[in-house]
């Protein structure tokens, strides 16, 4: 009974010990590739990524609000009311820019993803993953819009990525920044195999090329369509350094994405579905028109 | 055992919320602002909070806890930073008597040597994970800027921290 009468230094041992365990345990099987969510985790995503969608669009309010308003603080009273009109005005055609200029982003996604046989579903780009060594990005749509884990994820400049989790309405994309994420490439121009992997900031790399391969920088490097995500020939990016060491048997060789990552607002999930090539869209632009 | 298990709630949903604010604000508001590669880690900052102030038996399971709520924002997931906490606390143990919070540089200090600790820890689980170490170098780099904004917020930010746990009234003296 005496042994059982635990201090509080045993406790902390004890619990560190489990804790400690269970996170060994944690750590062996966690899968950065892909991965199913918890409960508890598919409802803390589920009640924060509006949150974070709300906050992300934030910044477009404040940014109207010092350009159409600071300046007229000190106006006139008898201008007041003519103002008043043509801020709701510039606020129509602000809106309307906007709806616009989306509208062509859309019409060309949708052109580009033509040729695609797969089912296609538009999502908006919603936030970051909060780690910086991890370049995933969270998307506004999910299982109940169709998505599948391990789905891939492209623009009309190039390849982003693959489904890496999904609750009911959101989604993570592991983009090809992202350390995890190896994709089977081929250098168009010489027809080289090699694989692309995340490297760091921005940029990938082009693995396990022979150093006598000769390729050149701006070479584009395309989707090898060899593993079981991606389809074959969609741009990943172009060469932007080559590096032949005087050692080892394959050569460095640097990758910039084309696709902007800064300035990725939206994305298509390609599905496996061939039967339809239907463009789910299924979202509202502020003006309250259903696109 | 120094906290009353009402002390421990309260400060644990009070830092949940704190919690949940930073990382929205570093997942979606400044990538919104442009800095898609600026992302400081606020868990890490909790964590350590914790693991220098918090002397209670309850302490492993709220970093795990924490961790856990970090996972819905980042696909890190739990476990890495569970693990790196439970040894980052118990390496305070010992040296809790060379710890000096009273002073901003102090606390600057302090946290970023375990920012520093931590960063090892995960990185190396994740290099070893995936047995590849060439990342290894550059997001140490890119870790430093985000760590040393971190360090400098952290002195006023264990000041709020202390107010949610009670640190001054309840565990004056200790890591003081």
């Amino acid at each position: 009974m005496r042994n059982l009468n635990f201090d509080s230094s045993r406790w902390k041992l004890l619990n560190n010990v489990i804790v400690g365990l269970v996170s060994v345990v944690g750590i062996t099987f966690h899968n950065y590739k892909v991965t199913d969510i918890s409960i508890f985790q598919k409802m803390m995503i589920e009640t924060m990524a509006p949150i974070q969608r709300g906050s992300t669009s934030l910044k477009e309010k404040v940014n109207y609000t010092f350009e159409h308003y600071i300046n007229i603080i000190n106006t006139s009273k008898e201008n007041e009311t003519l103002r008043k009109t043509i801020d709701k005005l510039n606020n129509n055609i602000f809106v309307l820019k906007e709806v616009k200029k989306e509208n062509e982003r859309l019409k060309k996604l949708m052109d580009f993803g033509r040729e695609i046989p797969r089912k296609k579903v538009l999502a908006q780009v919603v936030s970051w993953d909060s780690s910086n060594e991890f370049k995933v990005l969270r998307i506004n749509k999910g299982e109940a819009h169709g998505l599948k884990l391990m789905s891939p994820v492209i623009t009309m400049t190039g390849l982003v990525g693959y489904v890496y989790r999904l609750s009911d309405n959101y989604a993570d994309i592991l983009t090809v920044l992202d350390q995890n994420n190896r994709v089977d490439g081929i250098v168009s121009s010489t027809r080289t195999h090699g694989i692309v992997e995340g490297h760091s900031g921005f940029t990938c790399q082009l693995k396990y090329v022979s150093r006598t391969e000769t390729l050149e920088i701006g070479d584009e490097v395309v989707t090898a369509g060899l593993g079981e995500i991606y389809p074959k020939g969609i741009m990943i990016g172009r060469i932007t350094k080559i590096d032949k060491e005087n050692y080892g048997i394959t050569q460095k060789i640097e990758v910039t994405p084309s696709v902007d990552f800064h300035r990725l607002e939206e994305v298509v999930i390609l599905l496996e579905d061939t039967s339809s090539q239907e463009l789910s869209v299924g979202r509202q632009t502020e003006t309250g028109e259903q696109i | 055992m120094k906290y009353s298990i009402q002390d421990i709630m309260v400060g644990f949903f009070k830092t949940t919320v704190l919690l949940i604010i930073l990382e929205i604000f570093s997942s979606a508001i400044l990538p919104s602002l442009g800095f898609t590669d600026f992302k400081p880690a606020f868990n890490v900052l909790i964590v350590l909070f914790l693991a220098f102030k918090l002397d209670d038996p309850v302490l492993p399971f709220l970093i795990l806890a924490f961790q856990y709520i970090h996972s819905a924002f980042s696909i890190e997931g739990w476990a890495t930073g569970a693990f790196a906490g439970i040894i980052i606390s118990v390496s305070v143990r010992y040296v809790k008597d060379l710890l000096n919070f009273s002073t901003a540089i102090g606390t600057i200090i302090v946290v970023q040597i375990f920012q520093l600790a931590w960063f090892f820890l995960v990185a190396m689980i994740l290099s070893i994970k995936l047995t590849d170490f060439s990342n290894f170098l550059p997001t140490f780099w890119q870790y430093i800027p985000e760590s040393i904004f971190l360090s400098l917020i952290s002195h006023h930010f264990f000041m709020l921290m202390d107010r949610f746990w009670k640190v001054k009234k309840l565990n004056a003296g200790a890591g003081y």
